[in-house]
């Protein structure tokens, strides 16, 4: 019985990663529209806090993306000394800004579509 | 909330940089990040080591160095566009090259050369390289990366050896670079291609297909190589000796007092003219108008190859050697001692079509009008002789 419960406890609800990848670099982009400028451990407690534990951004992931999206030019960067540690605070760029609104609405088309295809009916309120 | 020291720090800074993390903006970026989850986590007087390496164990699969491969991968799919957009420019272009330049060619219109020498070389070092570069990032199997680049390898000599043979560069024709080309593809290529797609059951019947069709096109390309080619001095020195029969020929006529007869000019002004074509070409070849006698101590050697540019369409070649024909037509016409006098016009290299010199060799040219001068000295002497 106890077994049970912690069973269930450790396998609460966690996205797989392969469902992550690909939405990671739109996952950023959004929160940089909304946020204005964060630093990459900012990013992964806000996206832990905003879907409660459900989707966690491993750090494997989330730094080779950013680097990617940097080299894009969709990001600006601005980097704050704390001691002898330097913090890299990402902005979006003005075409950033423009990328984030398209990835964000080709992934709300992206949705829609599985829903279709899945089939899955929306469970209404 | 914890406290890190300078040295707890540094120890993270090196034990990332020494798990594999080089790029320095993700060494820094991931350094903030371990001391964000440890500030943040540890408790204050908890142990710093054991939680350190059970965070950094958070950050990867197998190992840390996952993370920085996964950046590099990701900012050289950046270039994947780029290179696939410069693996369709130069694709097109030579195309198009080859195309307009083997019109060009068929015509006989100038600037042939210059298209399909342009369009081989950029399939040689653009387009090839570009492609077996994509092609190995979208295979993963080290086997299959190993046969495209290997073909790719073959692909470029082959290119370059065609290069070398049309444009006579050096060694092109000791064939080297043939022999060197077929051996790649029959002895590394294909066999590598073989048994590579031979394993697989999808593959199988295509693989056995393609590699023989590989082999015979190589087999076939083999059987034009020249495994012993003549030495190119060989026919330089053919025209060498001709040159001095000339030369000995002529002795007799400079020796004898000579009759100014309008036959006697003619035979002179033709003699110049020779003297002028065979200049152009020699010029061409070793930067002189005439071969030195001691060419052989100041090692010159005339390469075979097509005429120069002169003997082009318009050029001051082919207009010489409508001169020339003229000249001896004339001089034929003022035969006096019967048949024996006559130097040919036809089947000689005269009768050659003027938009056609341009595609003989310069030694075969050297050679004809030397051979138009024996006849001419050969007249003159049987001229003197008679009286």
């Amino acid at each position: 019985m106890y077994f049970c419960v912690i069973t269930l406890i450790q396998f609460k609800m966690i996205y797989s990663s392969e469902l992550i990848k690909g939405t990671l670099k739109t996952i950023v982009l959004k929160l940089l529209a909304d946020n204005k400028k964060m630093y990459g451990y900012e990013m992964t407690q806000k996206v832990k806090a905003l879907t409660s534990d459900k989707i966690q951004i491993t750090e494997g992931a989330l730094y080779p993306a950013l680097h990617a999206l940097e080299e894009e030019g969709l990001l600006t960067t601005e980097i704050e000394y704390i001691g002898k540690r330097m913090r890299k605070h990402y902005r979006l760029s003005p075409t950033g800004k423009q990328v984030s609104k398209e990835r964000v609405s080709e992934l709300a088309d992206f949705m829609n579509t599985m829903r279709f295809l899945l089939d899955i009916k929306i469970k209404t309120a | 909330m914890y406290c890190l020291s300078e040295e707890q720090i540094e120890f993270i800074r090196d034990d990332i940089s020494r798990n594999g993390i080089e790029t320095e903006d993700l060494q820094s970026n991931l350094l903030d990040h371990i001391c964000c989850i440890i500030e943040q986590d540890l408790e204050e007087n908890g142990d710093f080591g054991s939680f350190y390496s059970a965070t950094l164990k958070t950050f990867y699969k197998k190992e840390l160095r996952e993370i920085e491969e996964e950046t590099k991968s990701l900012l050289m799919f950046k270039n994947y566009y780029t290179m696939k957009k410069l693996m369709i420019v130069s694709g097109t272009f030579s195309v198009i090259g080859f195309i307009t330049g083997s019109l060009f060619k068929f015509m006989h219109w100038p600037g042939a050369n210059i298209l399909i020498v342009l369009s081989i070389a950029t399939v040689a070092l653009l387009f090839l390289p570009v492609v077996s570069i994509l092609k190995i990032k979208e295979v993963n199997a080290n086997r299959d990366k190993f046969v495209i680049t290997s073909g790719t390898l073959v692909g470029i000599l082959y290119c370059i050896a065609v290069l070398f043979t049309i444009q006579h560069w050096p060694g092109s024709r000791t064939g080297v670079l043939w022999l060197i080309t077929t051996a790649t593809s029959m002895f590394v290529f294909i066999p590598i291609y073989f048994f590579n797609g031979i394993r697989k059951p999808e593959t199988k019947v295509n693989t056995i297909v393609s590699s023989i069709l590989l082999v015979v096109v190589t087999g076939l390309h083999f059987t034009m190589v020249s495994l012993r080619p003549t030495s190119p001095e060989i026919k330089m020195y053919s025209y060498i000796q001709n040159e001095r029969l000339l030369q000995q020929m002529q002795k007799g006529i400079n020796n004898s007092a000579r009759e100014i007869s309008e036959k006697n000019k003619l035979a002179s002004v033709i003699q110049n003219t020779c003297a002028e074509i065979k200049g152009l070409i020699l010029r061409q070849d070793i930067g002189q108008t005439s071969l030195p006698d001691d060419f052989e101590t100041k090692n010159i050697i005339i390469n075979e190859r097509n005429v120069g540019n002169d003997f082009f369409n318009d050029g001051k070649g082919v207009k010489l050697l409508a001169e020339l024909k003229e000249e001896i037509i004339k001089y034929n016409r003022l035969k006096e001692n019967g048949h024996a006098g006559l130097i040919p016009v036809n089947h000689s290299v005269l009768s050659i079509e003027p938009d056609k010199i341009s595609s003989y060799s310069n030694l075969f040219i050297l050679n004809g009008i030397t051979q138009l001068q024996m006849y001419l000295t050969n007249a003159e002497n049987a001229l003197l002789a008679s009286k």
